[in-house]
């Protein structure tokens, strides 16, 4: 069982990620007293948590293949703001307006970077922009609220003392690790990010692989907009704006990077989790909201700072096998 | 305008990139439709250009007088002086996404400065020099990390922000220098705007140094290939370090400009005008990849911008779907700046 776990979420390999986590929770544990380990409180922060982490596994799983999406914010609102409008329609058809959404923006990634070959930060700025556009037509900046009240267990309910969200994310980690470790499409992703053009020459379809990455993305985030909608019972165009950064920041914690190639799904779980643990205890702790910002983005120059100047050692180790970086 | 370069002058990167994924040829690898895409690359802008004002001319009866006209030049002046400077970041393969904050950063450190007494002069000195400090940060962080400019630059911008915010406490300040004012306000002759004098002159000076001194051409070598470069004896980090500089500089121009105009701070004055300077720059012909593109493309890309804004707003476009046009409009450049550059 044990060695079961830790294929599933690949404890051993994240252990910086598992160290980030553990420091921030024992930090805000001693920092704010016993408020931040009541027991609303850790239910709260896992909510939180939950809601995030389907956008960082979808960013991962591009990171892995060597890309980048920057769409992941813009989908999600656009996906919790159908999941909202198309309500009259029912809850399960509003559902899958949303996912479909995503599939669509994840497709049309997809298409642009494997097809038109734009490079996949630009690719991906474009099809922000336009979803963006889009949701603006779409609600003419007015906030939508829901109606149907079943509609709501799956962000804001429980069961027992597990939060509805949480055990969503947990199962969505378990299918998504199998899938990543033990499928040819999820060792692929891990070839192509390596070296792509190794990866071509072995004979995988390279942009098969890439399309179907940036799908799964597009549809992993529409998922996390649902789950927020049905949390929030509403959805604004606000909605989303940092979601970019922070599942950048989350996945490079959890050991991805955007040389490709690396990172796990159990790794962006510790990474959202270390995160959503610091954004609550600031929060508990009254730090003023512009200093929250500025934290926030002090801890993505130094992951993504971090991670270049790893990944050029790396390369420059490795010369001449020189790893094609798709950003 | 810079040389035409041939084509083939590819960074070997991409050049790599482009040995696998061409099964079989396809309509838009075709010499036709390349020989397509390159004109339009190459002349996008003015071709734009052409057609807006066409189609404005017999749409709207208002579009062709010259007060429209130095409505647009007024409009798109801010816009341009922040393209100018991003032109400069994208030709030496650099991005910079903190102009957006720094614009309304530098509105609020320049209002901070004339209320604690200083003048004209002084406060435009302050501002400048806050625009250049983030310049700085920004080149630092790029350049002796090598990390994505693109992502760095976000983190940046989210620190302006905070900085804006802990400055005002999301207050409002005012100007208190009506000479100051004047900058925004004020006319040539009574009819050209200052910052429409500031735009085409700061055009003029870039353009000039990029096609015609060692600084200019360098910056180009640093886009197209760094290690030649440095191998030839030319300073790449610091054609870089400037570069970044330049840019937050002309981000602070941009905030004082507008600061002078409202004669009051704005935090988010500036939001748009990263993703806008962008396309206005790529939009004009300067690439994505670095080593390509002019400040006076820059100027045709601003413009066809203006004009195209111009006409939604005359032709009753609802506002909210001019975001859809302005990212249609954005993938398909960088579609054409990609498609010539891999194929």
């Amino acid at each position: 069982m044990r060695k079961a776990m830790r294929c599933l979420f690949d404890v051993g390999s994240n252990q910086v990620a598992l160290l980030i986590a553990a420091a921030i929770f024992a930090a805000l544990a001693l920092a704010t007293g016993r408020t931040f380990l009541t027991p609303e409180n850790l239910e709260n922060v896992t909510r939180q948590v939950s809601l995030d982490a389907p956008v960082v596994f979808g960013e991962t799983i591009v990171l892995i293949a060597g890309g980048l999406d920057l769409a992941v914010g813009a989908t999600m609102a656009m996906a919790a703001i159908l999941a909202i409008g198309f309500q009259g329609w029912g809850a399960t058809i509003a559902t899958f307006v949303a996912l479909g959404f995503g599939f669509a923006v994840g497709a049309a990634n997809g298409l642009l970077v494997t097809r038109a070959r734009i490079i996949p930060f630009i690719a991906t700025l474009g099809t922000m922009s336009v979803a963006r556009g889009v949701m603006l037509t779409y609600t003419h900046q007015q906030p939508l609220s829901g109606a149907i009240e079943s509609f709501a267990f799956w962000g804001a309910g429980s069961l027992g003392p597990v939060p509805a969200p949480l055990i969503v994310a947990l199962l969505l980690a378990a299918a998504l690790s199998v899938c990543l470790r033990y499928t040819r499409f999820g060792r692929n992703l891990y070839a192509i990010g390596g070296n792509r053009e190794a990866a071509y020459l072995a004979g995988i379809s390279v942009n098969r692989r890439l399309f179907a990455a940036f799908v799964a993305s597009g549809v992993l985030s529409a998922l996390g907009g649902v789950l927020l909608a049905s949390r929030l019972n509403s959805a604004t165009v606000q909605l989303g704006n940092d979601t970019p950064l922070l599942a950048l920041s989350a996945a490079l914690i959890g050991g991805a990077s955007l040389f490709g190639g690396r990172g796990t799904i159990g790794g962006a779980l510790l990474g959202v989790l270390a995160l959503g643990m610091l954004a609550n205890g600031l929060d508990l702790l009254g730090v003023e909201t512009y200093h929250q910002i500025a934290i926030r983005a002090a801890i993505l120059i130094l992951v993504v700072g971090a991670d270049a100047l790893l990944g050029n050692l790396a390369k420059r180790r490795s010369a001449g096998v020189g790893a094609v970086s798709l950003t | 305008m810079p040389p035409e370069r041939s084509n083939s002058m590819t960074t070997p990167s991409f050049t790599k990139a482009s040995s696998f994924g061409k099964p079989f040829p396809r309509f838009w690898h075709s010499e036709h439709f390349l020989k397509l895409a390159r004109t339009l690359r190459d002349h996008t802008a003015v071709f734009l250009l052409v057609v807006f004002i066409v189609v404005g001319a017999f749409s709207s009866d208002v579009f062709l007088t010259p007060r429209n006209l130095l409505n647009i030049m007024w409009a798109v002046s801010v816009l341009g002086v922040v393209a100018l400077g991003q032109t400069v970041l994208l030709v030496t393969r650099n991005f910079d996404m903190s102009v957006a904050s720094v614009i309304g950063l530098v509105g609020i450190v320049t209002v901070l400065a004339q209320l604690a007494g200083l003048g004209l002069v002084g406060s435009v000195a302050v501002g400048l020099l806050t625009g250049a400090v983030f310049g700085l940060i920004n080149g630092l962080l790029v350049v002796t990390t090598g990390a994505n400019p693109f992502l760095i630059t976000l983190g940046t911008n989210a620190l302006a922000y905070a900085a804006s915010l802990s400055l005002t406490h999301s207050k409002t300040l005012y100007t208190t220098v009506p000479a100051f004012n004047e900058i925004g306000r004020g006319k040539i002759f009574g009819v050209v705007n200052h910052s429409v004098i500031i735009f085409i002159g700061l055009a003029l000076a870039l353009e000039f140094v990029m096609s015609r001194t060692v600084f200019g051409r360098s910056l180009y070598v640093t886009g197209l290939n760094a290690t030649v470069g440095r191998l030839s004896g030319l300073n790449i980090r610091g054609a870089q370090f400037a570069a970044f500089i330049l840019c937050g500089v002309t981000a602070a121009l941009a905030g004082i400009i507008i600061t002078a105009r409202t004669g009051s701070t704005v935090g988010t004055a500036g939001a748009g005008y990263d993703f806008d300077s962008i396309i206005a720059s790529v939009l004009g012909g300067t690439s994505l990849f670095g080593g390509r593109g002019g400040a006076l493309r820059t100027v045709v890309g601003v413009l066809v911008l203006g004009v195209l804004n111009n006409l939604l707003i005359l032709l009753n476009v609802p506002i909210d779907s001019q975001q859809i046009a302005k990212g249609l409009v954005f993938l398909a450049v960088v579609w054409a700046d990609s498609l010539v550059r891999h194929v």
